[in-house]
């Protein structure tokens, strides 16, 4: 029994990563204003570039930031759509889902001659950054044996969010661009720069996150492999309503459900229920809200 | 001359909304500007804040003729404005949004630089204290009461070092405790040697706080002078001009009123923002009247129409419309009982500026049994109809499938009451029917509803123009803060009447008793 | 004559505004479609294709020969639909991004029903399976519908959410309760023979539903043009303060789009099951639903529009299959097409600025 708690919660761990990644991108986005809705356009792209890279260079860190940096030039191109060509941002983030996922197999097709699935050679994987002993430790041994470097990341990055939106002056900036741009024009900041600024770090965190899939275990890009987290990313930020930590531990539980999507199964909950979870959550928390609102309004 | 204008003028189209402007702004000085809507005040803030250029003049800065291009130059220099509507990030606490653009920082960090809130609030305190109030800074501002917004927004500008401030009509949404209040920071401010500009409809509070005033009307400055030097009854005469031009009598070619086609009890609304709740408003218009209301903007009539239109739930009292009572807000019954509706906003509401002309005389009538054949519309018949609406009031257009933002004002304004009289209504509300519309327009526009009421039709005009409801109206009633408070028959009828009850809000009680 | 000038000075309608509109109309078509294949002959000339060889390749394998020409209506048909779906919601402002949901249960309602009812119901299989498609995809939307009408709930990321529920639950139901119990996983049964639609052009798969498309593309032009209620929601798409002040309500008007784009979803979703695979497995849907959103944009929600879009991306479709075989042009281009159109559709190209179109 104890194994069992063990092994999920070390799988929780690993696979609530990419998701909180590209969660707290997707929140620091909204934050600023904009509904990022191609989070999985950005994930894929930092998969691809993360095994290619990785495979190019040998080395994990190379990838990883070469990952974050393509898909936060992605995101600021595609932020410039949204903010000084006025286009509308669900669309536009929809389209570019669609465009990513066409060029990608593209560049897999032309230029390495693979579809679907690319295997490279001399992939370096995530290192485990504690050594084999801890897991040894009761409960937490499992999962921390498994820490990678990212998730480290990801997770040190929940801490230090709500105090770095709270209290740095670009924080402090981009929460007004979001909330109110024309209040933000009033008192001289750029506020289409601020929004451009978030979306760029929406983008590079969603590329930390394809880089942990690819690279956390399998060592290997598939074109299916980003599977919905990017919107799986942007249930877990709508729940929480943009609260970074409570974000944090939506994701783990989805992470969660993810991990025992399987074990859950033998007792007779199918694992494609279990999938919608996520969605399901968001609608009955905006109809929560909503019905919240309306009472109020009314009372 | 700390700021000021020399023979400005601007215009919008055909709307000369500013001409030959000079004013001058001492350092030092309170300085009020009065004037009805339409005024030009608007106009002349938006020159002076570098929000707009002028077409001729310019406007002065420390005696010296400057070019303004926008209003972060205008900050730049000192000038700052406190809008009607806050500039503040709902969002954010009051703190953040005092500091916001000008943050005192510390150390750097990986997300930028830290910002220093010791500093900021110790600011933010020291500039409070000016006043006897307490900000609890950590409040969200979108929640914080209204005149504590204000002070935030006025003490980040003085934050900001700013030399003159442009108040737009501060007190409209204070309680008379929390404007005396605000007077009292203004006036420690001037004696600092900032200059103030004070823009309001009340002319007690002019008095009361203003070193000089300048009044406008019609775009042009009417008389500047030092409050020592005038009075109340002064003053409301030149805002509201002299005595109007005499109107043809038009009561003499309309049949005597007959039933009441609209009856309003008790009516009460919530206020919509920067406004005055409705409170217990009875109302009646017969057949064949115009009932003509006057009041400052803001004072209750549009809540007032929205609920008469079935736009607004009241909160209590009923409407009723040739003796439904019409409970709700359904604008659809509203109309089935025989209600036509001119709407303040054309822009907005009273038409759909990406739709064709087609579209626009026609809407509301959609469903019509004449305009049907089943379950389909007759397309022929609805053009057919169109086309007589338009011509019926000469509304001069291009093709139907034109989109109606192609017309003028004035023809654009004609065609809302081709729609809007052609279902034969028995009650017309009419809100700001001449707005933005130009001199042949406005004489138009009033034989139509000379000839509605003479038809028999009842009319529940709503003006900001006196001239207007004077020349219309068989009898005026005056709103303020929310109320009727007083009534005013045809033949007694002076604009310097009707101001006096619309601005003097202290004498309401003897008003609405005389 | 009816609608002859009275303009001043000129007696008769004057042609030239209406060909302006129209000259305006075809450039917003074409622009972002432009643009899109300028972005792919650039990734073409990338990797050393001639683009223009390409794309004379891509023309003829769509409409060199009448084989070929059916392949491409092929692809188009549930395009048809799903963009039908979509314009007549985002005619009236409401962002309905679920028709790809709503084309998924209808296709399972209609391969279950094509598979379970007793054969000896004979032709009348095929409707009733429709039916069954329209009232299950109908509800589907009718709720985020009725969400947005009442709680005022965001009917973008509702929609887009119940698009994945969409999926995880015929996920779930052709692996349980309509799991084929001779063709292995994630598959239902495949229909009784006579519920198939017809073959318009064997052996194309070309078959009747794309009649049944057209139809649905005419059903729209007419009840956005001659019914009451798509005036109305025509005007509350204009402009909703408007709308309300003319007596539409808003509420009504807003499920009534949601509940139809869903009966469309439904039926397109049946005819792609009854008409094309005859089955209903994973996957059933090549996300036909945001292909269909590409095409109401391009088409400003017309319906002249929706029939060139559908048959421009279902040439796209069956032309990029065909050319990765003769050439080195992978499949992919096809996407990066569709979603660059999808992007430049929305944008605000210099004056060419974006408003909600025409139906009619």
């Amino acid at each position: 029994m104890m194994q069992i708690a063990e092994q999920v919660l070390a799988a929780s761990v690993v696979l609530a990563t990419p998701i909180l990644l590209a969660a707290i991108g997707g929140l620091v986005n909204r934050q600023g204003g904009i509904v990022n809705i191609a989070l999985e356009a950005k994930m894929l792209t930092g998969a691809f570039v993360a095994v290619v890279v990785s495979s190019a260079t040998g080395s994990w860190g190379v990838a990883v930031l070469a990952a974050a940096i393509v898909s936060a030039a992605i995101g600021y191109l595609f932020s410039l759509t949204i903010t000084r060509a006025r286009a509308n941002m669900i669309i536009a983030g929809l389209g570019l889902n669609v465009l990513v996922a066409g060029f990608v197999g593209f560049i897999m097709n032309v230029g390495f001659d693979a579809s679907g699935t690319l295997r490279m050679p001399h992939v370096e994987l995530l290192p485990k950054l504690l050594p084999g002993s801890v897991a040894a430790l009761p409960l937490v041994g499992e999962a921390l044996s498994d820490l990678d470097p990212l998730t480290v990341f990801a997770w040190l990055s929940v801490a230090a969010l709500p105090f770095l939106l709270a209290n740095t002056r670009l924080g402090l900036r981009l929460r007004a661009a979001g909330n109110a741009p024309h209040v933000a024009r009033a008192v001289g900041l750029r506020e289409k720069s601020l929004q451009d600024f978030g979306t760029a770090f929406a983008g590079f965190y969603s590329g930390l996150a394809g880089a942990h899939l690819a690279l956390a275990s399998i060592g290997l890009f598939n074109e299916g492999l980003t599977a919905g987290r990017g919107f799986i990313a942007l249930a877990a930020f709508y729940f929480a309503r943009n609260r970074p930590v409570g974000t944090a531990l939506v994701c783990l539980f989805f992470g969660f459900l993810d991990a025992t999507q399987i074990r859950l199964q033998t007792v007779g909950l199918p694992p494609q229920l279990i999938g919608t979870l996520p969605y399901a959550m968001v609608i009955l928390g905006l109809c929560l809200t909503a019905w919240n609102l309306k009472r109020k309004a009314q009372a | 001359m700390r700021l000021g204008a020399r023979d400005v003028a601007k215009s919008y189209g055909a709307v000369q909304a500013n001409s030959g402007i000079t004013l001058e702004v001492a350092p030092a000085e309170i300085h009020a500007i009065v004037g009805e809507n339409g005024a030009g005040k608007s106009t002349l803030m938006r020159l002076l804040q570098g929000l707009e250029q002028p077409d001729a003049g310019s406007i002065v800065f420390n005696d010296r003729p400057i070019r303004l291009r926008d209003p972060e130059q205008a900050l730049g220099l000192g000038i700052g404005m406190v809008h009607q509507e806050f500039m503040l990030a709902p969002e954010l606490t009051l703190l953040e949004n005092f500091v916001l653009g000008h943050e005192p920082v510390t150390a750097a960090l990986p997300l930028g630089r830290r910002i220093d809130w010791r500093a900021a609030r110790a600011a933010g305190d020291a500039l409070a204290a000016k006043t006897d109030l307490a900000i609890d800074w950590d409040r969200r501002a979108g929640t914080a009461p209204v005149h504590i917004q204000q002070y935030t927004e006025i003490l980040r500008l003085l934050q900001r070092g700013m030399k003159v401030l442009i108040l737009d009509e501060p007190t409209a949404v204070l309680a008379p405790q929390q404007a005396d209040d605000l007077f009292m920071l203004l006036r420690q401010l001037r004696d600092q040697g900032t200059s103030i500009v004070f823009i309001s409809h009340k002319l007690r509070e002019v008095i009361a706080l203003a070193d000089r005033v300048t009044i406008m009307r019609r775009g042009r400055v009417v008389s500047s002078s030092r409050i020592g030097e005038t009075d109340i009854d002064t003053m409301t005469r030149h805002i509201v001009g002299e005595a109007a031009s005499v109107a043809p009598p038009a009561a003499a070619v309309r049949a005597a009123a007959g039933e009441p086609v609209l009856e309003v009890s008790g009516l009460s609304a919530p206020a919509l923002a920067g406004s005055h709740p409705v409170r217990a408003v009875d109302l009646r218009v017969r057949a064949g009247e115009i009932v003509g209301m006057a009041g400052i903007a803001g004072n209750g009539q549009d809540e007032f129409i929205e609920c008469v239109v079935g736009l607004r739930k009241p909160s209590s009292g009923t409407v009723r419309l040739k003796g439904h009572a019409l409970a709700g807000c359904d604008n659809a019954d509203f109309r089935a009982a025989g209600l036509g509706y001119i709407s303040p906003d054309r822009a907005h509401e009273g038409l759909a500026k990406a739709a064709s002309i087609e579209d626009n005389v026609m809407a509301a009538s959609q469903r019509a049994p004449a305009f049907r054949r089943g379950p389909f519309r007759r397309l022929g018949a609805v053009r057919a109809e169109a086309f007589r609406r338009l011509s019926q009031l000469k509304v001069r257009f291009g093709r139907l499938s034109d989109p109606v933002a192609s017309l003028s004002g004035g023809n654009q304004q004609r065609l809302v009451f081709a729609r809007e009289i052609a279902t034969e209504p028995a009650l017309l509300v009419v809100a700001q029917p001449t707005r933005g519309v130009d001199l042949g327009g406005i004489a138009a526009i009033h034989a139509i509803l000379r000839e509605f009421a003479a038809r028999g039709g009842a009319v529940l005009l709503v003006s900001e123009e006196l001239d207007e409801l004077i020349a219309l109206s068989d009898r005026i009633v005056v709103m303020a803060e929310g109320g009727i408070v007083g009534e005013i028959a045809d033949e007694t009828a002076t604009p310097e009447a009707i101001g006096r009850l619309m601005l003097q809000q202290d004498s309401h009680k003897e008003a609405a008793n005389g | 004559m009816a609608e002859a000038t009275t303009e001043p000075g000129s007696g008769r309608p004057s042609l030239v505004p209406a060909l302006e509109r129209m000259a305006a109309d075809i450039l917003r078509f074409a622009l972002p479609v432009l643009f899109a294949f300028f972005v792919g002959a650039v990734v073409l000339a990338f990797i050393g294709e001639n683009p223009l060889d390409t794309y004379a390749l891509m023309l003829s394998e769509g409409f060199g020969s009448s084989r070929r020409v059916a392949a491409t209506l092929s692809a188009a048909t549930p395009l048809l639909f799903t963009a039908v779906a979509t314009a007549i919601c985002f005619r009236s402002g409401v962002f309905n991004v679920g028709v790809d949901g709503a084309f998924v249960l209808g296709g399972l309602a209609a391969a279950a029903a094509g598979a379970l009812l007793p054969v000896a119901l004979g032709w009348s299989i095929a409707p009733l399976a429709m039916v069954a498609a329209m009232a299950v995809a109908g509800v589907w939307l009718y709720v985020p519908g009725l969400l947005l009408a009442r709680l005022d709930v965001d009917e973008v990321v509702s929609t887009l959410m119940l698009n994945f529920i969409a999926l995880g639950l015929s996920g779930f139901l052709v692996n349980t309760l309509l799991l084929s119990e001779t063709s292995g996983n994630n598959t239902t049964d495949t229909i009784h023979a006579v519920a198939e639609l017809s073959r318009l052009m064997p052996p194309s798969t070309l078959h009747s539903g794309f009649l049944i498309g057209l139809a649905c593309v005419a059903a729209y032009w007419v009840w956005a043009r001659w019914t009451p209620a798509g005036y109305e929601a025509k005007l509350v798409g204009l402009n909703q303060r408007f709308a309300r002040a003319v007596g539409i309500a808003i509420p009504a008007s807003i499920v009534l789009v949601m509940a139809i784009s869903g009966i469309v979803a439904g039926l397109g979703g049946a005819s792609h099951a009854l008409g094309q695979v005859h089955k209903f497995s994973d996957g059933f849907s090549a996300g036909y639903g945001f292909t269909g959103m590409a095409v109401a944009l391009l088409a400003r929600n017309s319906a002249f529009g929706i029939v060139f879009g559908a048959v421009l991306f279902g040439a796209l479709a069956s032309a990029g299959t065909t050319i990765q075989l003769f050439s080195d042009v992978p499949l992919d281009i096809v996407n990066v097409i569709e979603g660059t159109v999808m992007i430049f559709a929305v944008m605000e190209l210099g004056r060419l600025s974006l408003r909600r179109g025409r139906a009619s």
